[in-house]
């Protein structure tokens, strides 16, 4: 059984991603965080500070590392509050912050917020695993994603912030998702019709999407960053907070990937995007429509590109033109370390996935080692180009024995 | 040895060796010099989230956060104070909402950031502060994320501060082009109309169009400052919102000759081109003060339950001129961190 488990291509990356959590696990335990709670005092309430000797001082007076307790008076009842457990009191907002210790890495807020952070990327890195599989590239998809979001937010901004999620959902969903496939569509279409690279197609769709998105938030609202989007969409759908975290980004991620997963391997629509990637001249002779097949992969990938768009503006209840800028680098990584081969011929959705969980894994390690972010970069370049060299060892290895 | 074993374990034996020096080594700056701290010792940790890493005065923002650190850790007995430098290769909104999230899951205690977009940050903003984590914001504010207090200059004084030194130059007439950057920055935008509103008090004086460039690099900067000047041999004047297109060499030729020019931020290579007298005035931000007055701010409240008395905390411009540059010029050591003097 585990060899046969061992043999799938997506098995280095669990295990790199199994020991990146152990490591950060084990250091998080002996470096914990402190974990904040607030406690409101009421307008009656007042709140005294005790130093080590038990006399009380006004807010203020004593340094936090002076008050041994706080004690707060509320209709007639006392509480002590230990100053091991309260962080600080905020007079201005009449709040007392207290503090429980946990790992800082192996929480539930810092675990959901890595898969959050991934699943934008993720998303995109399912589409980009079909066009790399065809020897393909998309370069386009950091700008597709700016233009669908801007749009998107003009559009839920027009309906207001008190909008019906029946009007918002679809309409911001439609709208990003349309957006994103439009721009696919013209990617492929270009590249098929005009039997350019892709590289240089997209490349200058790249630059093209970028200043129409600047130009179209200049003139129809004078402005670069769209704010004021109907709640309903935001807070009240991608950003619903569910015991205490914002899940829905990464429901989204798990879906497209299920979905992505069974195109690719379970339809004749992915069997028809393997055999080109593993030799387009030959799936031509078989029968395979490779302009139309490759279209439509493109067309799909900007409409996955729309829809992170959409999760973006939803989460962040706001849309600004300089948005996805130099996303697609972190979108090819994610797609090259998941194990596509940039050659085509080879990739897999999950470990496009796995590939953009591993990137965000890095990027949390990084904050919670404290690593001064001037080093983020090089890291993360590090890590891509060994991922790579692994890969393509393992491959080599694979071919001598075979 | 077969290709699991010769792949998976060299991978494992890296990972674990990679992370296993990463965690035990002194990672990021600490206040007291010391990594060893004792039970009784209080340890706040603030974030510094610039807009990017490339841009030269957040540089020095970093240093004035890293020495107030330190500076305060000697001061205040049983009190280390940390400072984490976070902030993105170049300027991504998300990314700093990224950051910031990621910081106070961490259980960082104070964030002081320059915003690159206030819309996309005012959300994870709001909920840092809900959590007791100290914002205050610099440079770049974001008036509504509940933020403590802002510590920078009054952009639109700043631009309009920009335009009257120009109009000076120019003896209060000419054709006046304005260079901005990223649009979506309130801090540019709030300049621009500064700008824009001093040069409605001169009537000899109109505004030829305002020209943005992005992404926020010297490179593309000059290419807009050139390609306009060349298309428009009209223009007499200069006005920069900020000074990207003096952050690389011979940006000017073609341009000084025909133009006065006035920028804002007299960082050292921009200091330069006022020395040599290519740029007729720099306005300058408290580009140090941006870290360190940011901190003080942080610790005074974290500590001591302090707020400032306002909430806009305004510092005032410095003017360099080819008189002044190069005295100006000798505190950029102190404001990198080249200066040794602890």
């Amino acid at each position: 059984m585990f060899s046969k488990l061992f043999a799938h291509q997506e098995s280095g990356l669990i295990l790199v991603i199994i020991l990146l959590m152990t490591a950060l696990s084990i250091y998080g335990h002996f470096k914990p965080s402190e974990s904040k709670d607030s406690i409101v005092l009421g307008d009656s309430a007042e709140i005294r500070f005790l130093d080590a000797q038990g006399a009380e001082h006004g807010p203020g007076e004593l340094g936090r590392n002076e008050i041994s307790f706080y004690r707060v008076l509320e209709n007639g009842k006392t509480t002590d509050y230990s100053s091991s457990v309260v962080s600080r009191y905020d007079s201005s907002a009449r709040t007392v912050f207290t503090e429980q210790r946990a790992n800082r890495f192996l929480n539930k807020g810092n675990l959901v917020l890595i898969a959050k952070n991934a699943s934008f990327f993720a998303i995109m890195a399912v589409g980009m695993t079909g066009v790399i599989i065809l020897a393909g590239i998309d370069l386009s998809v950091g700008s597709i994603y700016g233009f669908s979001a801007i749009l998107g937010a003009m559009a839920l901004n027009t309906l207001g912030s008190d909008a019906s999620w029946m009007l918002s959902i679809p309409i911001g969903f439609g709208v990003c998702v349309l957006a994103g496939a439009l721009c696919g569509l013209a990617n492929g279409a270009m590249t098929v019709g005009f039997g350019v690279h892709p590289f240089v197609i997209t490349l200058g769709m790249m630059a093209s999407l970028r200043g129409l998105t600047v130009y179209t938030a200049q003139a129809v609202y004078d402005n670069q960053s769209i704010a004021g989007l109907s709640d309903s969409f935001t807070t009240g759908f991608i950003k619903k907070e569910f015991f205490g975290v914002y899940p829905v980004p990464i429901l989204f991620m798990i879906l497209i990937a299920i979905a992505g997963w069974f195109v690719l391997t379970r339809t004749v629509f992915g069997r028809r995007i393997m055999a080109i990637g593993g030799n387009e001249t030959a799936a031509k002779y078989a029968g395979i429509p490779v302009g139309r097949v490759k279209i439509w992969v493109y067309t799909i990938t900007g409409a996955l590109a729309g829809l992170s768009a959409a999760l973006y503006i939803g989460y962040l209840g706001s849309a600004e033109t300089n948005a996805g800028n130099a996303y697609e680098l972190q979108v090819i990584a994610a797609t090259v370390i998941g194990g596509a081969s940039l050659m085509g011929g080879r990739g897999t959705v999950f470990g496009a996935v796995l590939g953009a969980i591993v990137i965000q894994l890095l990027n949390n390690g990084m904050v919670i080692l404290r690593v001064d972010a001037s080093v983020n970069l090089i890291v993360m370049g590090g890590a891509i180009i060994i991922a790579v060299v692994i890969d393509q060892t393992k491959q080599r290895l694979a071919a001598r024995r075979g | 040895m077969n290709i699991r074993k010769a792949v998976l374990v060299p991978t494992t034996i890296f990972t674990l060796a990679g992370m296993s020096l990463i965690g035990c080594s002194k990672s990021a700056e600490s206040g007291s010099g010391s990594s060893a701290t004792s039970s009784s010792e209080t340890i706040y940790t603030i974030a510094v989230i610039a807009k990017s890493n490339s841009n030269p005065p957040f540089q020095a923002a970093k240093t004035g956060a890293i020495d107030a650190g330190k500076r305060l850790s000697a001061e205040m007995e049983g009190v280390t104070i940390q400072v984490d430098w976070q902030t993105p290769p170049q300027e991504d909104a998300q990314l700093q909402a990224q950051y910031v999230e990621q910081l106070v899951a961490s259980g960082v205690d104070g964030i002081a950031i320059s915003v690159t977009d206030a819309n996309t940050l005012n959300g994870v903003l709001k909920d840092a502060v809900s959590k007791g984590v100290v914002v205050v914001t610099f440079d770049s504010d974001a008036p509504d994320s509940g933020r403590m207090a802002y510590y920078g200059v009054d952009d639109k004084e700043a631009g309009k501060e920009v335009m009257r030194q120009l109009a000076i130059q120019l003896d209060g007439k000419g054709v006046v082009a304005v260079l901005t950057g990223n649009p979506a920055a309130t801090n540019l935008s709030a300049r621009v109309d500064g700008v824009a509103e001093e040069a409605g008090n001169y009537e000899g004086i109109s505004i030829k169009q305002v020209y943005s460039f992005t992404p926020e690099t010297a490179t593309e900067a000059v290419a807009k400052m050139q390609q306009v000047q060349t298309a428009n041999p009209d223009i007499t004047g200069w006005a920069l919102v900020g000074g990207w297109p003096l952050y690389t060499d011979n940006a000017l030729d073609g341009i000084y000759e025909h133009a006065k020019i006035v920028s804002m931020d007299p960082l050292p290579l921009p200091l330069e081109y006022a020395m040599k007298g290519q740029v007729q005035v720099l306005v300058g931000q408290p580009y140090y003060g941006w870290g360190e007055k940011s901190v003080e701010m942080i610790i005074d409240k974290l500590h001591f339950d302090r707020s400032p008395e306002t909430e806009l905390v305004y510092a005032d411009f410095d003017i360099v001129t080819i008189e002044n540059a190069e005295e100006y010029a000798k505190q950029w050591d102190k404001w990198l961190g080249k200066d040794a003097t602890p």
